[in-house]
């Protein structure tokens, strides 16, 4: 259905009700004249401005309805590729992270003991001079590297490093090795890029391994995916849970968990021994043509069938289809792989399905390599060069693990390291945007990490559980109130910029971190005067003007030359499904099968897995999302509920070698019977979230530290637990 | 600022992901309170046995039937059709009664306690958005529909894109588009893989409740009134009778009296 307002009609509402009121003093100045001198609201204070959600790391363009200074609805921007004007059930809720009664407004310094929750209102000066001098102090008694840096993945991310890398810390934290690590790993190594690009409009046969596009809604994707079964698409989908992608599958396979790689392989097996890609055409792109046979051939379906439960002839037919739609057949990279330590394997099965079926290599191939690189077209403040780092990173990158790029990092490695103090002991840790109490797996350990601390300082909008065992926690300004680095995307920089002002002294990151940054001694990484300098330096290039982006909501960026023929940023320059770096690491230079770990007695595998409602661990406390989403539970198959005795919504013990924790029962017919699923990002410890606190269970107490030796991916499927009644 | 003639919802369950988004936007566009909704999900949920599974899901709010029963129902005049579908409510005219609730086959329209005693406002249903159809935007649950399971648009329009996806995809889809005539044709036009009875919606007859007793309330003076002559007749008849019996009895009492006296 197509949108029946456009960017120009919602201008046109703005303009049309202009009557010459006089502004009243509850408009805030400085949101409000801007947005009134591009004509995005009138006098009274009403109309769309537009900007960017972050309610997940998606991104989607949004419209920003305001009235008398304060958001009161968000819609899909349908200028913007991520929402093409739609907005998940988060997005819809964006408001209400804004307007949490929970916010915290001004800088607080601790006055309890750690994890008390004692708090004291302070300036920022006094916050920010506090948090520069103890981490100076760190880095006189310890050197740099004794100060750790830790943030999930945001457009303000740059600055984070010039902080981070400026300082001279090698300890940087993100959420990656507890997400993606296997998939961006294999898909680096396979094809030179980190996440290639899904096409839908020819698809036909999609496979997805465990990727719950449904529930972990990625707006536009979901939808793609939705208009492509509508077209007549065929959708497998492999998951021990039937899921709401599952649901819209035309086959559902609920495979044996940490099996996955051997239904794939058993499917590239298939294919390669019965020629049924064309090699010719295949070899001139991939490296590995030649030896793929034997490499495979004892990946026979009847092999797969032992291992995974399903059946030969599925996985054969399944291989056949596959084949069949050629460079129209999509095997989906996935997202967060973080399951088994033998993920990589499974992503690098991914890699080669999709290398055989020529798709990235085939005009209107359903998958693409052509990823721009970020911030190309646009500039950014200058800085001097990075001071040159030589201590070891804790998280063991390279030293440990050899293949993980710099840049994903091994966070639960980092964990370790400052329990053990082994390289050396880290004693002071910056967070943003990041809540590793709850992200981490074993929690008791993450909680053991942070009493080694000499300071910890958080960044977030609200009393997250980590900023609940901070010592200082600066506030932030909400992603409705400030503005960050532009994002290109599809030959457009789009602009996330303030839709209403700061409430109380929140800031944004941008702020912050040249506030931090200057009474660090680092001031020439944060060459700007303000936000809008910021984005007026970047925009400088394209000669366009941040008043004109802050209207349309985005700036073209002059097109990116194509590239002729298709080539690879591989050492061979081909797409290598046999792999010479993985091989001189010490590494199978094949996709191979690798046995995962299975549960003992009485025991389960644990699930996790996303729910459309809610992002990771930040948003529990928006009270619209608590509002409409379901009461977390532990999944149980309803018969084994039944042969163990269990009736629905009994309240039960969860059990694992590293923890414990209470959850009502959902009995259902929904899940394997060898597993449970347990709704994740609940369980919080900070009393801060009075909405969230004392709901659900947190996983992160029950999750074993396996790491996957290649991509240092955490294994977050490996742990087994055993339930009984409460 | 707009020529939709009949405004109409068409939602498809087959496209369904159950994500809420519409109930948040339904929410927030409309300040409905946190402990409130005009939207709701529907339907079985997750059917079968393990593993061979089914999912029967829906989203619905008011139908904005082209026969309201709340209407029909309501002594006041609250309710309104509007001539292009949507199905108004006035607080100011409402008394409160609670006869909508009662009549609305789809148990739509609901109490709310709180407003009701302060504001006057004692029914709570979706309305539509007016303030958003009426300056050309979908409503608040359509338009931020992910997998375009809600459509907006002109009710012919609606009905012919559902009946093409139903013959386009004859092997997914009941041959059946809800809505379309049941309880005289609706405004919010629904597509199914299951029976429509696994979604929670009643089966109604093509006639719509209220015109059938509508029909039989226009009947009510002439009956009424039919039912008093009888009524008359028959109690003349009965005094007549009564008079007679008593002329006739008289002498019995009289005489089976008179001996007790005489006593």
């Amino acid at each position: 259905m197509t949108q029946t307002i456009s960017r120009r009609d919602f201008l046109k509402l703005g303009a049309a009700a202009g009557a010459a009121l006089a502004a009243g003093s509850f408009i805030p100045p400085q949101v409000a004249q801007a947005a009134r001198d591009a004509k995005l609201i009138n006098a009274d204070g009403d109309g769309y401005i537009p900007s960017m959600c972050e309610m997940c790391v998606w991104r989607c363009g949004l419209l920003a309805k305001v009235k008398d200074g304060r958001v009161v609805k968000l819609d899909g921007n349908p200028e913007h590729p991520h929402s093409k004007g739609n907005l998940c059930p988060r997005g819809q809720s964006g408001l209400m992270n804004t307007y949490d009664p929970d916010r915290v407004l001004t800088p607080l310094i601790r006055v309890g003991k750690r994890g008390e929750g004692k708090f004291r209102k302070a300036s920022w000066e006094e916050a920010l001079d506090l948090t520069a001098s103890k981490m100076l102090e760190v880095k006189e008694k310890y050197g740099p590297e004794g100060m750790i840096f830790s943030s999930t993945h945001n457009l303000s991310q740059v600055q984070f490093e010039n902080l981070l890398y400026g300082f001279g810390s090698p300890n940087y934290g993100t959420q990656r090795s507890l997400c993606f690590n296997a998939m961006i790993t294999a898909f680096l190594l396979t094809y030179g890029v980190e996440e290639p690009a899904r096409k839908y409009d020819d698809v036909e046969f999609i496979l997805l391994v465990g990727r719950n596009l449904m529930e972990a809604i990625s707006t536009s994707e979901t939808s793609e995916l939705s208009h492509a079964i509508d077209r007549g698409a065929k959708l497998v989908y492999l998951d021990p849970r039937y899921t709401k992608t599952a649901s819209k599958a035309a086959e559902w396979i609920p495979i044996r968990p940490g099996t996955d790689s051997a239904f794939l392989l058993a499917m590239i097996h298939v294919i390669v021994m019965n020629e049924l890609a064309d090699c010719d055409f295949v070899k001139q792109y991939v490296i590995g043509c030649d030896g793929i046979q034997d490499a495979m051939r004892r990946y026979t379906p009847e092999w797969a069938e032992a291992i995974t439960g399903v059946p030969a002839a599925t996985i054969e037919r399944i291989a056949r289809e596959y084949a069949a739609a050629k460079h129209n057949a999509l095997a989906h990279p996935g997202w967060r792989t973080s399951n088994f330590v033998n993920s990589f394997q499974t992503e690098r099965a991914i890699a080669t399905l999709n290398a055989l079926s020529g798709n990235v290599f085939t005009e209107g191939g359903c998958l693409s390599t052509d990823v721009t690189e970020e911030g190309s077209g646009l500039a950014k403040p200058p800085q001097p060069p990075y001071p040159r780092i030589s201590a070891l990173r804790l998280d063991g990158t390279p030293w440990k693990y050899p293949l993980v790029p710099l840049k994903l990092g091994v966070f639960q490695e980092l964990r370790d390291a400052i329990i053990t103090g082994q390289p050396y002991q880290a004693h002071g840790w910056f967070i943003a945007r990041q809540n590793p109490i709850l992200a981490l797996p074993d929690r008791n350990k993450t909680l053991l990490a942070f009493g080694k601390m000499d300071f910890i300082a958080t960044v977030d909008i609200i009393m997250n559980d980590t900023a609940w065992f901070s010592d200082v926690v600066l506030p932030e300004a909400s992603y409705l109130e400030r503005y960050d680095p532009l994002l290109p995307l599809d030959g457009r920089a789009y602009i996330r910029q303030p839709v209403i002002e700061p409430q109380g002294e929140a800031r944004s990151a941008l702020w912050i971190y040249k506030q931090l940054g200057e009474r660090l001694g680092l001031g020439d990484y944060f060459q700007y005067e303000d936000e809008e300098d910021y984005i007026r330096q970047q925009l400088k290039p394209l000669g366009i003007s941040l008043e004109e982006v802050k209207e349309k909501g985005y700036a073209e960026m002059p097109e990116e030359e194509k590239k002729n023929g298709f080539t690879f940023n591989t050492p061979s320059g081909k797409i290598e499904v046999y792999s010479e770096t993985l091989k001189n690491a010490g590494f199978p230079a094949w996709p191979t099968w690798e046995e995962p770990p299975i549960p003992g007695e009485n025991e389960f595998y644990l699930l996790t897995g996303k729910v459309a409602q809610h992002t990771q661990f930040g948003t529990q406390n928006n009270q619209l999302l608590h509002k409409y989403s379901d009461e977390p539970r532990l999944w149980m198959n309803a018969k084994t509920a039944v042969s163990l005795g269990f009736t629905d919504g009994d309240w039960v013990e969860i059990t694992s070698k590293v923890g414990k924790v209470h959850s009502k029962l959902l009995a259902t017919e929904a899940i394997r019977p060898d597993c449970v699923y347990l709704t994740p990002g609940f369980g919080h410890l900070s009393k801060g979230l009075t909405t969230a606190f004392g709901i659900g269970a947190s996983d992160s107490v029950l999750h074993e530290t396996y790491t996957d030796p290649i991509s240092g991916g955490q294994a977050l499927s490996q742990t087994f637990v055993k339930v009984k009644k409460a | 600022m707009t020529d939709i003639k009949h405004h109409a919802y068409l939602f498809d369950a087959v496209r369904c992901i159950g994500c809420r988004a519409c109930m948040v936007a339904c929410s927030v566009e409309n300040n409905i309170e946190m402990d409130k909704t005009r939207i709701w999900v529907a339907g079985r949920g997750v059917m079968g046995e393990y593993p061979i599974l089914e999912r029967a899901s829906m989203v619905y709010h008011c139908m904005h039937c082209n026969e309201p029963d709340c209407l029909s129902a309501c002594p006041v005049g609250a309710y309104s059709k509007r001539s292009d579908g949507p199905v108004e409510y006035d607080p100011k005219k409402c008394i409160g009664c609670r006869y909508c609730m009662n009549a609305c086959p789809f148990g739509v329209p609901h109490f709310d306690y709180d407003k009701g005693l302060i504001e006057g406002a004692f029914i709570d249903k979706c309305t539509f958005c007016p303030q958003r159809i009426d300056n050309g935007q979908e409503p608040a649950c359509v338009a931020t529909c992910p997998t375009d399971a809600l459509e907006y648009g002109e009710r012919d329009e609606l009905l012919k894109i559902a009946h093409e996806r139903i013959a386009a995809h004859p092997d997914r889809y009941i041959d059946h588009v809800y809505g379309e005539f049941e309880n005289g044709g609706t405004s919010y036009l629904i597509l199914s893989h299951v029976p429509f009875s696994e979604l929670g919606l009643p089966a109604l007859p093509e006639e719509p409740v209220n015109e059938i007793s509508e029909k039989v309330m226009e009947m009510t003076i002439p009956f009424a009134l039919g039912w008093g002559v009888v009524l008359t007749a028959v109690a003349a008849g009965v005094h007549l009778y009564n008079k007679k019996t008593e002329t006739k009895a008289k002498p019995t009492e009289t005489h089976e009296e008179e001996p007790e006296v005489n006593k």
